[in-house]
């Protein structure tokens, strides 16, 4: 599902972010991508979306590799992956509807299917209520939830998640945490970049620790630390 | 992708909405670029538009002595009629010549109380096609016996107007160029600046997926709108402008040949909403797509 090799991405002259990165994800995979601030997590999430290019080696998306897509072809590569911020990145002047919809909008999907698709997918992440309610109306925690809504409207294989959690507390936390487990067992392939240690520690899944720019530890059903 | 029309104006008139305030200065920018530009094409085209019948007005008036009989007068017409330079020849007689002095000075009686028929000659008035042709002509009615003294035409006056109004007329278009210059980079200027508030939201667009002309025909269709009310308002101010200007000369300058018909207002109209349209188009493609590479 997601692959790479060998990939080593340097900005400027000589900060390497990420040193011969090796990793492969399995279709349908929960993986969490953890580590410091600087140790490579939004960098990996970033060459992924494409925001950035590789330095050397290959990363290859659902069998594409990504230096192969020209960028004309980016959006249709950014649709295939949800993707969810540690600040929500909602359009300010629309409502928690009008973000999810636009996400269908873009893909210009049809305005029957959007007014049937957005309330479905809204009551998922229990937001039905406050549909009609600006982001600046709503709190961190639903302002998240919608970003997940938006993300994942479209049904993309991919969920990317680069700290979800990171501008909430731990209660509002472990809502989330369960809202993008539920959207993995639907059959998504779901990436967690974070430092968020509890929720690491709580959901024994597959843990791809980085420091400085290299995986030092790739455990399947790990911890954050995993010192036993 | 089918281009859903319905579904770009909807979203441009509610970043208007919420954006009011900006949508207002670059519409308020583009109302006042306009509205001077307007001014300086008006004015150009007044100016020339007077100074065209002044240069048609040009004419030679020859005063006849007073020994000439009716018959040579009638023959020096017809001969003077027949230059190809000449467009017309008028004959004016003593009394005719009185009666018009008379009427000048109708409001001071005692200027022409004293002046009986016979002080004032007869004239021929001789109307030209071109005023360059001024000097040729008084040649050749020197050659048919008049006396230099006796010409009168305002050949240096015509150097000068036309030496002097040339100038004036570039000078007019050379500040008007200028102008649409400051008012294309004013426009986008405002337009960069409202779409430099709203990069974040360009860049949440790029990462959900949607593609450049996405993002970018909705800002379109914003500086579109926009700059069709604010050049479309100029416009209206500047056809009324004229409507005023024209009217008031009438009255104010009866003496200088304002054409109302010198200036075709709707071509101006025309012409300064589409110059208004194409800066708030153009300036709104480019300043989004300054902010798409994401």
């Amino acid at each position: 599902m997601i692959r790479f090799d060998n990939v080593t991405k340097i900005f400027g002259r000589d900060t390497a972010a990420l040193e011969e990165i090796n990793l492969e994800v399995e279709d349908g995979e929960f993986i969490f991508l953890v580590g410091q601030s600087g140790s490579g997590k939004s960098t990996m999430v970033r060459l992924i979306l494409k925001e950035y290019e590789p330095t050397a080696g290959a990363i290859h998306v659902r069998g594409t590799r990504l230096s192969a897509i020209p960028r004309r072809k980016i959006p249709r590569h950014r649709r295939s992956i949800g993707c969810v911020f540690q600040d929500f990145k909602l359009l300010p002047n629309k409502t928690a509807a009008e973000n999810v919809a636009y996400a269908m909008e873009v893909t210009g999907q049809k305005r029957r299917q959007i007014r049937t698709k957005v309330p479905q997918i809204l009551e998922l992440v229990g937001l039905t209520e406050k549909m009609g309610k600006m982001p600046d109306q709503l709190s961190g925690g639903e302002q998240q939830r919608v970003s997940i809504a938006r993300a994942f409207v479209s049904q993309p294989p991919i969920l990317i998640a680069d700290e979800p959690t990171g501008n909430l507390d731990p209660d509002t936390s472990v809502g989330i945490m369960q809202l993008l487990h539920r959207i993995n067992r639907i059959g998504t392939t779901v990436v967690v970049a974070t430092h968020d240690k509890e929720m690491v520690d709580v959901m024994r899944k597959r843990v791809v620790a980085l420091d400085n720019g290299r995986i030092v530890r790739d455990r399947v059903k790990g911890a954050y630390l995993d010192e036993v | 992708m089918r281009f859903n029309f319905g579904f770009f104006m909807r979203e441009a008139l509610k970043n208007i909405r919420t954006n009011f305030l900006m949508s207002i200065t670059a519409a308020t920018t583009t109302f006042i670029c306009i509205l001077v530009l307007g001014v300086g094409l008006l004015v150009s085209s007044h100016v020339e538009g007077i100074v065209g019948s002044v240069q048609q007005d040009v004419n030679i008036e020859w005063y006849l002595s007073s020994d000439m009989s009716q018959e040579e007068i009638d023959e020096m017409e017809g001969e003077i009629s027949s230059f190809p330079e000449v467009e017309n020849v008028s004959y004016t007689s003593e009394e005719e010549a009185l009666t018009r002095f008379q009427d000048t000075f109708s409001d001071n009686p005692e200027v022409y109380q004293d002046i009986s028929e016979g002080v004032l000659p007869a004239s021929l008035e001789i109307q030209l096609n071109e005023a360059e042709d001024a000097d040729a002509v008084a040649g050749k009615l020197e050659d048919a016996g008049a006396a230099p003294a006796d010409l009168n035409y305002p050949q240096q006056t015509i150097e000068r107007l036309n030496a002097a109004t040339g100038y004036m007329i570039w000078g007019l278009y050379g500040a008007t160029a200028l102008f649409l210059v400051s008012s294309i980079l004013l426009i986008s200027n405002a337009i960069r600046l409202s779409i430099f508030a709203r990069r974040n939201e360009i860049e949440v667009m790029k990462l959900v997926g949607a593609s450049d002309s996405f993002v970018r025909t909705p800002f379109v269709f914003e500086g579109l709108l926009q700059s069709i009310v604010g050049a479309g308002l100029a416009a209206l101010v500047v056809v009324w402008l004229n409507y005023l200007f024209v009217d008031w000369s009438q009255s104010a300058l009866p003496y200088v040949p304002v054409a109302s018909g010198a200036v075709d207002t709707i071509l101006i109209l025309l012409a300064l909403v589409i110059v208004g349209v194409a800066i708030g188009v153009i300036g709104s493609f480019v300043s989004v797509t300054r902010f798409l590479r994401v």
